[in-house]
């Protein structure tokens, strides 16, 4: 891992649009502003790690819980619908 | 016509029907094209497939299926007459312990079939969403 000296005010750039300065800091607490095109996302590492935990978990790999699975589901699910 | 197969089953698809995601899903970079299936004896329930490995694959429902009350424009979404909003399904056993990620949406424009998973940051909805009680 890169690591790298910054004060406040300072920035990085990560490759040809991504820039990083150091807003504030505050004790332990950094402020970090972040300027990258539109079509980066950028996340909280604490989300991303969460939804990426959920993506893998709901990765559907055996045919036969699904089925009863969703049979279930539907079970108590249909009652509501019109 | 396309057919892929999901648990000795066969589906059929249209080359318009592919679904491209620029960045893959969250954690899963390399989705980068998929399909929407119907499964016809589990409605309101659908596939969504990998076209690169069809071992990735998950189940999706429209939230407003399932639960009523979903705003989908409240909850951060762009108001667009042509998208349409998914929620992926974590499947258990026990539908007790079946949850649905409200707060990660797949977000797919119908036109253009381009889809992105999103975050919404100002969201009650929760990654594990539990079934409502009836």
């Amino acid at each position: 891992m890169l690591v790298l000296s910054r004060r406040t005010g300072q920035k990085i750039v990560i490759g040809n649009g991504i820039e990083i300065e150091v807003v504030s800091v505050n004790g332990e607490g950094v402020r970090l502003g972040i300027s990258a095109p539109a079509e980066t996302s950028i996340h909280r590492y604490e989300v991303f790690s969460e939804i990426q935990a959920a993506n893998r978990a709901a990765n559907v790999d055996d045919g036969q819980v699904e089925q009863m699975a969703l049979e279930n589901v539907l079970a108590h699910i249909r009652p509501r619908q019109k | 016509m396309q057919t892929i197969t999901i648990n000795q089953k066969e589906y059929l698809y249209g080359h318009d029907e592919v679904i491209s995601f620029a960045e893959g899903l969250i954690g899963l970079p390399e989705m980068r094209r998929a399909v929407l299936l119907e499964m016809n004896d589990f409605e309101p329930f659908r596939w969504l497939v990998s076209l690169e490995n069809e071992n990735t694959r998950f189940i999706v429902v429209e939230p407003e299926q399932i639960f009523t009350g979903y705003e989908r424009f409240e909850k951060g979404i762009t108001a667009s007459e042509n998208l349409q909003t998914l929620a992926i399904v974590n499947l258990s056993s026990e539908w007790q312990k079946t949850t649905i990620n409200l707060r990660a949406p797949i977000v797919i424009n119908a036109e253009t079939k381009i889809g992105a998973q999103i975050i919404l940051s100002e969201s009650d909805y929760q990654f594990a969403e539990t079934l409502p009680e009836i």
